[in-house]
């Protein structure tokens, strides 16, 4: 049954607070022949995982070794975040453990690139830039000649782009907005133009208040599986409780497993940095195995090119009219 | 003005190496007055991993909520914020509590949440040598 691996997530209702170690199996993934993903529960809330990072590394160590033989293993939500993201857990156990920060990178990478296809020249602004995922994001942009602007005047520097004053300067007049933040919240919704796409990944998501009319708002890292894909039951409730329905992944998901197909030994993503570079290779891998990101909303997919930019029939009009003055 | 503090050279070492792997940064990258949220670019998760690495280097517990705690203590909800803008009282108390920050950063209308964007590396640096000294006295008695 070719390679293993596992994803940690974290369980709600499960911990009774006097100690009780209920590291249980919430369902079971399959990629053909060739890889078994193993998602396990860590019985602690936000709160608990945020207040006692210690007793968390505990747990997520007992859900490793739990899992049985594992090839890689991968961090979902909050156990990303906690116990050094990732390097306290790679410190106990033998598998590379990975965060799943170079699959929503890959995700949001490939995303703005579906949706420039349909707004070709569209400039794209990155909230989160200071992050691991939004400054990769910004960097691979860049390298393939996008006109990128970021919210953080370091990262700013370290892409040789002018510094602005924040993430409402960043997002002003850009037709494309990429929410990479972590911790979501941070914009306000009347920041981004009419008109504007934002692809998120923030949770709770960027922006703060009820965006302007013609604003859309997508998910940014579902993933559709390859034909080989077996959720099974509970894999396909456990999709549905993600937030991405029974036929979309979320990309982190499947970082461990790519890892372990791959058969490396280094994480694609752990501690703070993230390298471009490690999201390509990603890229690459997920690609060969048939995973594709899709811009999404809610369970469904959106297609790029129904993202076009519609210029209304007064503008065209208008235009027109002035077409015709030109020719007078 | 602000007062930074006169380092402990093995302390500093470690305090900076803390940041710099939890934000991503180069060791030089990291200075005692550098604030933590807009020149070092920490997002709030960020804070979570400080305080971890924090605590394995120097074998403490760092309460959440900490400064603001402190800045509280004997001070009734009412007269420490109105509707999240910090009351003079609660402004003095900051100041008190944070002296690594310039005090003119404690202006009239500052919100409880804006708080954390004042945080030095110093601020961290200070709650470490405090905590420490608070373990130090603990063994002794």
């Amino acid at each position: 049954m070719g390679v293993r691996s596992a994803n940690l997530e974290m369980a709600l209702g499960y911990d009774d607070g006097q100690g009780f170690e209920g590291v249980a199996e919430v369902c079971r993934l399959r990629l053909g022949d060739v890889a078994e993903g193993v998602v396990m529960g860590i019985p602690m809330d936000p709160l608990q995982l945020l207040a006692d990072q210690e007793r968390a590394l505990v747990r997520m160590e007992r859900a490793v070794a739990l899992a049985g033989r594992l090839d890689a293993v991968g961090l979902g939500s909050l156990c990303a975040v906690v116990a050094g993201r990732g390097q306290g857990l790679a410190e106990r156990v033998a598998p590379p453990v990975t965060t799943g920060a170079a699959a929503t990178a890959w995700a949001l990478w490939r995303n703005t690139h579906t949706l420039l296809e349909a707004r070709p020249g569209a400039r794209v602004a990155i909230v989160g830039s200071a992050g691991p995922v939004g400054g990769a994001v910004a960097a691979l942009l860049r390298s393939d000649g996008v006109s990128v602007r970021v919210d953080h005047g370091r990262t700013a520097r370290r892409l040789g782009l002018e510094a602005l004053a924040g993430a409402e300067e960043a997002v002003a007049d850009a037709q494309i907005v990429v929410g990479a933040g972590p911790t979501g919240a941070s914009l306000p919704a009347e920041a981004v133009a009419p008109g504007a796409v934002l692809i998120d990944v923030a949770i709770p998501d960027t922006l703060v208040g009820t965006p302007a009319r013609g604003v859309r708002v997508l998910a940014g890292e579902a993933v559709i599986p390859p034909p080989g894909w077996r959720a099974g039951g509970w894999g396909r409730l456990y999709q549905v409780f993600a937030g991405y329905g029974p036929t979309q992944v979320y990309a982190c998901l499947i970082e461990p497993l790519v890892l372990a197909v791959a058969g490396r030994s280094e994480p694609f993503a752990q501690g703070r940095r993230l390298k471009p570079d490690a999201v390509v290779a990603f890229a690459e891998a997920a690609e060969a195995l048939g995973f594709h990101p899709r811009l999404a909303q809610g369970w469904r997919g959106v297609p790029g090119r129904r993202l076009r930019v519609r210029r209304r029939r007064r503008d065209r009009l208008r235009a027109a009219l002035v077409r015709g003055r030109g020719r007078g | 003005m602000s007062r930074l503090p006169d380092v402990d050279p093995q302390i500093w070492s470690k305090v900076r190496e803390a940041f710099a792997e939890a934000l991503g940064l180069d060791d030089d990258e990291v200075t005692l007055e550098s604030t933590v949220i807009g020149e070092l670019g920490a997002e709030s998760l960020d804070f979570l991993d400080i305080a971890f690495r924090l605590e394995r280097a120097f074998d403490i517990k760092i309460p959440r909520g900490g400064i603001e705690d402190a800045a509280r203590e004997g001070v009734d909800d009412e007269d420490y914020e109105v509707d999240g803008v910090l009351t003079p009282t609660a402004l003095t108390r900051l100041a008190e509590a944070m002296p690594e920050v310039p005090a003119e950063e404690f202006k009239a209308g500052l919100r409880t949440t804006e708080v954390p964007e004042l945080f030095r590396v110093a601020t961290f640096y200070n709650l470490v040598v405090h905590l420490m000294a608070q373990r130090l006295q603990a063994a002794a008695s």
